[in-house]
């Protein structure tokens, strides 16, 4: 960027914003990377970073922006896996984690309106306090905020019950490119059949269309009791048809999760620090279903009684014996309870670095997928740990996976190989009549590749972004365009 | 040097980076206030990372980020790095390139050279058998000090009150290694002859650093009290109130249970504020953030009252004579906003109040 332009932006960012406006190096690496695999050294530094703290500034914000054609990166929890957040193009970093307040809490009407930068766990410790719980949960949600889900289209723990953000997504107030706000979606009703639904196309929009700075949402009640427990299957498949068949006899499940033999070694920290053991699990099982019911006890009791027997009678399925090995996955997973979050993450990142490719299938070539997935993480030497199918569309199975490897992030080639393992992971997702990515995003890994997915449809989404974003200044590098995988 | 020191450091340097969970992050009081990621555990873990690597110098810029740092170990609760470490390290970069604040150097320097962080106004002296280390704080507050002793002599304790040199704790937390390094030989040479001995402490940050740095058996003497509550026959407090747990004596010492024992033995209903025990909010005292950035001190205290605030207490516990008086300084100024006073009060008071005179 030009040093004189960003001098001037910078002084009328004072103007609004006094010291939540700053150029200085130290603060501006705080929001050089994100949790995407890249080598170890990599910064991508934004040249000012803001902290807005309402709407009205946003808008102040983008209108400068605007004004001298800077880029504009909102940037939230730090913890998606696309380079959403990297200011690769230089310009201004919204921290927009001070916008965090709960603005309504409509009880009758099960609503909260809230600042997206609200984290989701603040939001459902707000909840808790009358009873209430808002369900969309990825496993980051500590620091992942509202904003962040509506911007990646993230995944949630409880997707097979409550799908993603959008089925609990009423409207949002979103700052377009010239400094408008402007309200997007169905006010407090859960559909429309009026207008076009633009509220849809904002969710994934990964900032490239605008920023949003409040949301309304969904809540529900906080349900009495929940039971987890694990079964091996006998395939990927057993227990894909298994859950199937769990839906259709009329059972609510809250959430089910299907892990390969391997990726289960991911969750099983806490169980070998407390045992000092593996834990059992029978040699014929090639998968793990994790499954959770939530609701009155009687309820839940009779529902994992029903499932139970789907499993073990239809499918030769077994229980996991050691119900501590199940609880430390679960913990890791939702609860985020201290010690199994410690073992696991960090510690499981001391050398090399989580990375994933997120692909979304048909249901019925997940099995197929898999073997696709030995085969690419092998050609391009990827270390695997395994693969998680998730549900997250209400009462159907789906198959959003993580086909995860740990990537060897101390060389620009082994990280370049980690693209490359993604890039014919995604190939093989459109072969396959599927998506490139089902929870991740574009962010700068995949634009430009994505027209391989979307064929002609293409050139009307580049339209829609000239729409919203005239001065081309929404965190541009994303969506359109790749650092990492090369345009067909 | 401390080069070498973040060199040793760089695998949880690069972990942090590599992990990015920010577990660290919305509750680190300070980014509560500031709110840019550079406060936070894993904004300075990039900070370190880009030391490391030359893309960063020390400066002005970085050390007042670093002199924001309340050292209260609230990120390393939240993780499995060493995230204090790393940042005493950094402070120590910085204070080895002549970036320190003129705060600290002054403190440090007052430690050095006369073995007292603040002025201590009656030689504090008491013959006895079993070793009670004021430190500093309790030294300049001979009214507080005394009190204390005389609820230990309640219960049944006989303290040994001989004179004490500063143990030294803000020199290391505030960078100053070499000068940590000669008030440690000046502490032993004071305090050494009791090495053997256990020796009840009151100020928590004190107490770590007896037993962390210089190896003493140390137990806090609100540890000693718990001990004997069932001996002694209390009068009941009608209050409801919440306990703050100081940081170095509940997240660190893991001293929890005992405070609230006592409290609950003299009749206090006991309401807990959301950041409680291991994840206890600092006071805004820790780190000598109070020296160089009041405001910031200030308004991490105003927080924490605003936690008591939140659930519905008028009344707050500690047992720290930096949480004390930091915390009461952001109750008052807090009531000017919300015309709601939370009175703060030591744990040591209401135990003075509710023990039985001797008679």
């Amino acid at each position: 960027m030009d040093q004189e332009i960003l001098d001037e932006a910078l002084e009328e960012l004072q103007a609004t914003l006094g010291d939540r406006a700053t150029p200085d190096l130290s603060h501006r690496i705080g929001y050089s990377r994100d949790w995407s695999p890249r080598h170890r050294s990599h910064v991508d530094l934004p040249d000012i970073v803001v902290l807005p703290k309402t709407t009205d500034e946003v808008v102040e914000i983008v209108k400068i922006a605007y004004r001298h054609r800077i880029p504009v990166v909102p940037f939230a929890g730090g913890t998606g896996m696309a380079g959403g957040v990297a200011a690769w193009k230089g310009g201004i970093a919204i921290e927009t984690k001070s916008l965090n307040q709960v603005l309504e809490l409509d009880e009758a009407n099960m609503m909260v309106t809230v600042q997206a930068g609200i984290t989701i766990w603040d939001l459902n410790e707000e909840l808790a306090r009358h009873g209430r719980w808002f369900p969309h949960q990825p496993e980051s949600k500590r620091a992942c905020t509202i904003g962040a889900s509506i911007g990646c289209d993230n995944d949630s723990t409880f997707g097979l019950r409550y799908g993603k953000i959008l089925d609990v997504l009423s409207n949002v107030v979103m700052v377009t490119g010239e400094g408008e706000a402007v309200r997007f979606g169905r006010r407090k009703a859960a559909f429309t059949s009026t207008g076009y639904k633009l509220l849809d196309l904002i969710v994934g929009s990964e900032g490239t269309l605008g920023v949003v700075t409040e949301a309304t949402l969904r809540v529900f009640p906080m349900p009495e009791t929940r039971l987890v427990r694990g079964f091996v299957c006998r395939s990927l498949e057993d227990g894909i048809r298994a859950l199937e068949r769990m839906l259709a006899s009329g059972l609510g499940v809250e959430s089910a999760h299907l892990n390969c033999r391997r990726r289960l070694r991911f969750y099983t920290h806490a169980y070998r620090e407390k045992y000092q053991k593996e834990p059992e699990i029978p040699d014929w099982a090639e998968a793990i279903l994790f499954l959770s019911f939530a609701g009155d006890e009687e309820v839940v009791k009779f529902s994992l009684e029903k499932a139970t027997r789907i499993l073990l009678d239809e499918f030769a399925a077994e229980g996991v014996k050691e119900q501590e090995m199940v609880d430390g996955w679960w913990a890791s997973k939702h609860s985020l309870d201290f010690l199994p979050f410690r073992q696991k993450w960090p510690d499981s990142q001391r050398q090399k670095k989580f990375g994933a490719a997120d692909i979304g299938l048909p249901i019925g070539r997940v099995q197929e997928a898999y073997q696709g997935f030995l085969d690419i993480s092998s050609r391009w030497e990827q270390d695997v740990l395994g693969m998680t199918v998730y549900n997250e569309s209400p009462n159907k199975p789906t198959a959003s996976i993580s086909f995860a490897v740990f990537v060897d992030d101390s060389t620009e080639e082994s990280v370049a190989n980690f693209y490359r393992y993604v890039r014919e992971m995604s190939a093989m997702a459109v072969e396959m009549e599927g998506t490139m990515s089902s929870y991740i995003g574009d962010g700068d890994r995949l634009g430009g590749f994505n027209e391989l997915e979307h064929g002609a449809s293409y050139t009307y989404m580049k339209r829609i972004k000239e729409m919203f974003d005239p001065g081309g200044i929404f965190n541009p590098g994303k969506k359109f365009e790749s650092r990492w995988i090369p345009t067909p | 040097m401390d080069t070498n020191a973040l060199e040793q450091l760089a695998e949880d340097i690069y972990t942090c980076n590599r992990s990015r969970c920010g577990f660290c992050v919305a509750d680190c009081p300070v980014y509560r206030v500031k709110g840019f990621e550079a406060y936070t555990s894993r904004g300075k873990m990039l900070i370190a990372r880009a030391l490391l690597e030359g893309l960063i110098e020390p400066s002005e810029e970085v050390q007042e980020i670093l002199d924001g740092c309340l050292l209260c170990g609230y990120c390393q609760a939240r993780c499995a790095l060493n995230n204090l470490e790393v940042i005493t390290s950094l402070r120590s970069r910085m204070n080895q390139e002549g970036l320190s604040s003129p705060e600290h150097q002054q403190k440090v320097s007052r430690i050095v050279e006369e073995g007292v962080l603040f002025d201590r106004p009656v030689p504090m002296k008491r013959e006895g058998t079993t070793p009670l280390y004021l430190g500093c704080l309790y030294q300049s507050k001979p009214v507080e000090a005394r009190t204390i002793i005389s609820v230990l002599e309640r219960c049944g304790l006989d303290p040994l009150v001989v004179e004490e040199t500063c143990c030294g704790y803000f020199a290391e937390a505030a960078g100053f290694e070499d000068d940590f390094e000669r008030i440690q030989e000046k502490f032993t040479e004071a305090y050494g002859e009791h090495a053997d001995q256990e020796i009840l402490t009151l100020c928590p940050t004190c107490t770590i650093t007896l037993r962390e740095r210089y190896g003493l058996k140390v137990k806090h003497a609100i540890v000693a009290v718990a001990e004997r509550m069932e001996e002694l026959n209390p009068g009941q407090l009608e209050l409801r109130a919440t306990y703050h747990d100081p940081c170095h004596l509940g997240r660190m010492l893991g001293i929890l249970d005992e405070p609230r024992d006592i409290l609950r033995a003299l009749g206090v209903e006991l309401v807990e504020m959301e950041h409680n025990r291991t994840f206890s909010s600092c006071c805004g005292g820790g780190g000598g953030v109070a020296d160089t950035d009041p405001d910031l001190a200030l308004e991490v205290a105003k927080n924490r009252i605003r936690d008591a605030l939140g659930v519905g207490v008028e009344n707050l516990i500690t047992v720290c004579p930096t949480c004390e008086p930091t915390l009461l300084r952001g109750a008052s100024r807090l009531a000017n906003e919300t015309d709601v006073f939370v009175d703060v009060r030591s744990l040591w008071d209401l135990l003075d109040e509710a023990l039985p005179q001797d008679e």
